[in-house]
């Protein structure tokens, strides 16, 4: 193999995921030069197709940011499953693919007859993932999920809030692009035991467990100390300030609304905080007394902010943060959609790629979050329209003929 | 049977999360993991807790324990050149080096992939970084929370109702945890390559980046229709809310029409619900102040497990909100095995969070327990990198290791 090839080039998968968690994982692969084959379907669109923010303010199956992000480079073929012969096309996709990826709850492609074990009988090499909400076994294994409800099944919501408020959310499902990254790393480790020894496996996913992973430690104080940890905002028992600050409104409203700025600052020993205080012009504030020491700012935590808030608030988040950080200490803007769009930094780095798509024309994406120096990734294209591949995809994987695929067509199973 | 990553050697210099969650998830799946830490301190995340009994030990660590099973420890000050040079005799047979020294720090110590790259042709270097390797941000200081926001997660968080309380951080160190699962899978991705016969070379991943190619809608709101979403704003579909039920909290989830009108059945069809306002997911949304308090009045009367599973029968994924005892005893949790019993020399013996997947032929499994501060250094500078004892005592004697 060249060295300059995408990592995963000659990979192909079969991806029948939809919303986000699995469109997510199969993204990343996409990314690392894997042939993706979202198959999706007409009858039952796919969430994510008819969520806005639409293109241009126009609604369109084509025209969401939130499938076009999480879809780029991949091809769509649409298939209608009730159909049979949409079913043997899905099988003779499937067939061809190294790695076949699906996020129905438990069983749904056993019943469509692509279930790991339909599939491993006529290709023993094949990488089967289920990426369901509670994985494949166990009493619950029914139930549905959605990324946002794993947040509060978890235990994040639980430990996430104001102090001496309600559970809180995080504000977006994270459930779903954390799973997808999770399969993303196992399905990469199982190709490469594959590699190296020739055999394929079935991953069976839980993304209610990969969310677990991510609150790791404060499951350790319950199983350790049988302990519960408090919420507590955005402070933290070992810094202080540790938070989220008042800035002045972005400069120019936006839909004829202000909208508030904030820049997070964490300090995490006494010099930081004696640089923090001269840079906002209190030098006094190091050696006073109710703030010089950490015990002592947590005791007069609300206090503190407010003084800092007094600074912060007749400022610019980013003016803040830049002077801030220009006398050593770790701020940042509490960016908005439009702060991370205009960032000089990320602009800078060449993170939002504007890939040609064949309705909307270019619009700016997220990019890949790494680069690799020896084998590139890249965000190869668009996400496809609704069943843009399905023909070449019809033609050159699964081999039928223009007058077959004419005739599913005509059958209604193309939908 | 041996996890699918048994083969792999992996050098980690780790600190807090993110490198070391990423070298977690191959440890897990079997790869030989070496934690290289400070002499003396070692990783800052010995610091933080919680601690197991509770008082601060830098052995009792819950933050530490949960990020370093499956690897071995050793110490070296990668500032001195003794201690760099006996690091690149680890790196001369590794298949990949993965951490998140600072980019000044590299730059002050030499920490160069073409350095390490003419040592070892073949080594994968991953480093982890705030803000990545380039761009004007690159040696900004850095807190898990000022890059959570950064990233623009944390904007989208906070007070429906309140507008004045300040943008809400997720529980814990979002950032790192995402910083070091897309770490693992392009580390993941270089090693495949490299098992099918291309060099090794450097993966640069960005904290900041990881976070901001997640956050859902946020993204493409501004570039598509010129708007901002915001903590306080009308959310496009409704209910995706928590309420408070009489006995504890659910988190009400009806993405899909279907979804809704299963859940107005479970509630008896009650006559608002049929009222034109509330009659599709997006004019939910927009209604929603209308909508919340009819909901929250029905659910209020309700048990949180018998809304819970009448909600799943019909198909409808409603959740929970699980306390941290909700998960120990969930008996799904438990026929899958998912919490495993770990005991740590000094921490005890407790239930840790298991595996993230189950892969049918190559499982994750825990083989050790976090180590002690240099816990392997006889064993690892000794038998295996051929040093003899009276050198391993005037290296440590000297805090070179």
């Amino acid at each position: 193999m060249p060295t300059n090839n995408a990592p995963l080039a000659g990979i192909r998968v079969a991806d029948f995921t939809w919303v986000w968690a699995g469109p997510y994982c199969t993204m990343q692969l996409a990314h690392m030069g894997a042939d993706v084959i979202r198959v999706e379907s007409a009858t039952r669109l796919c969430v994510s197709r008819v969520t806005p923010p639409w293109f241009g303010g126009q609604f369109g199956v084509n025209r969401s940011g939130y499938f076009n992000q999480y879809n780029l480079g991949k091809r769509s073929i649409t298939l209608n499953l009730k159909h049979p012969r949409a079913r043997e096309a899905a099988l003779r996709i499937a067939l061809k693919c190294d790695v076949v990826i699906n996020n129905f709850a438990a069983g749904v492609m056993d019943r469509l007859g692509l279930g790991y074990r339909d599939l491993v009988r006529l290709r023993p090499d094949i990488i089967g993932v289920s990426l369901s909400g509670y994985g494949d076994t166990g009493p619950l294994r029914s139930y549905v999920a959605y990324g946002p409800a794993q947040v509060p099944l978890s235990g994040m919501s639980a430990l996430t809030g104001y102090r001496g408020w309600p559970p809180m959310h995080v504000g977006f499902s994270y459930g779903d692009p954390n799973a997808g990254s999770h399969a993303a790393f196992a399905i990469i480790a199982a190709l490469y035991h594959r590699e190296r020894t020739g055999e394929g496996q079935y991953i069976d996913m839980s993304q209610w467990e990969c969310t677990m992973a991510l609150i790791g430690e404060g499951i350790l104080d319950y199983t350790m100390n049988g302990h519960q940890p408090e919420r507590d905002g955005s402070r933290d028992p070992l810094m202080a300030p540790h938070g989220l600050f008042r800035c002045r409104d972005m400069a120019e409203p936006i839909a004829g609304r202000p909208v508030d700025m904030w820049t997070a600052i964490a300090v995490a020993d006494d010099a930081g905080f004696a640089r923090l205080a001269a840079a906002i012009g209190r030098p006094e504030l190091a050696t006073d007394g109710r703030f010089a020491t950490l015990a002592a700012r947590k005791r007069n935590e609300d206090e503190l902010e407010a003084i800092i808030t007094e600074w912060t608030s007749t400022r610019f988040a980013a003016e803040a943060a830049e002077t801030l950080q220009r006398a050593g200490v770790a701020a940042a803007v509490c960016a908005t959609g439009r702060d991370l769009s205009e960032d000089p930094h990320l602009n800078q780095r060449g993170f939002f790629v504007t890939p040609e798509h064949a309705e909307i024309g270019r619009a700016k994406q997220a990019g890949i979050p790494w680069r690799m120096s020896g084998t590139p990734c890249s965000v190869r294209s668009a996400a496809p329209t609704l069943g843009q591949h399905t023909d070449e995809v019809l033609r050159e994987i699964a081999g039928y003929s223009d007058a077959e695929i004419a005739a599913m067509r005509a059958a209604d199973a193309l939908k | 049977m041996p996890g699918p990553l048994s083969s792999l050697r992996i050098i980690e210099v780790g600190e807090m999360v993110s490198a070391p969650y990423a070298a977690k998830l191959m440890a897990d799946l079997g790869a030989e993991v070496i934690k290289v830490e400070r002499p003396g301190s070692g990783d800052r995340a010995r610091t933080r807790g919680p601690f197991a009994g509770g008082a601060a030990h830098p052995e009792k660590s819950g933050l530490y324990i949960y990020l370093n099973t499956n690897k071995r420890g050793i110490t070296i000050d990668l500032a001195s050149p003794r201690g760099l040079a006996i690091f690149e005799r680890l790196l001369s047979r590794a298949d990949a080096l993965i951490h998140n020294l600072a980019p000044f720090e590299m730059d002050r110590i030499g920490f160069e992939f073409a350095r390490f790259h003419r040592l070892n042709p073949k080594l994968v270097m991953t480093s982890v970084a705030p803000y990545g390797l380039s761009g004007p941000r690159r040696d900004w200081r850095a807190e898990d929370l000022t890059v959570w926001s950064d990233g623009g997660a944390c904007y989208l968080n906070g007070a429906r109702d309140r507008p004045d309380l300040p943008p809400l951080k997720a529980y814990g160190y979002q950032a790192g945890y995402q910083g070091g699962a897309h770490a693992a899978v392009a580390t993941m991705g270089a090693l495949f390559a490299a098992a099918r016969g291309a060099a090794g070379q450097h993966v640069e991943v960005s904290v900041q980046e990881s976070v901001a190619a997640i956050i859902e809608m946020a993204n493409t709101f501004w570039p598509y229709m010129g708007m901002v979403l915001t903590r306080y704003g009308p959310k496009p579909v409704q209910p995706l809310d928590t309420f408070e039920c009489r006995d504890g909290w659910i988190f009400a989830c009806c993405v899909e029409e279907h979804q809704w009108r299963s859940f107005v059945e479970v509630m008896g069809n009650p006559e608002w619900a049929s009222e034109e306002i509330f009659d599709e997911r997006f004019k939910r949304g927009v209604n929603y102040d209308a909508l919340r308090p009819l909901l929250a009045d029905w659910i209020g009367k309700q048990s949180v497990q018998d809304l819970y599973h009448k909600a799943q029968a019909r198909r409808v994924p409603f959740a929970p909100i699980s306390n941290l005892a909700d998960l120990v005893n969930s008996e799904h949790l438990r026929a899958r095995g998912f919490f495993v019993d770990v005991t740590h020399p000094q921490a005890g013996n407790f239930k840790y969070p298991g595996a993230p997947y189950r892969l049918s032929r190559t499982p994750w499994e825990i083989r050790r327990p976090a180590p002690a501060l240099g816990q392997h250094n006889d064993e690892i500078f000794g038998s295996e990198l051929g040093l003899e004892a009276r050198e391993i005592e005037a290296l440590r004697r000297e805090a070179v290791i």
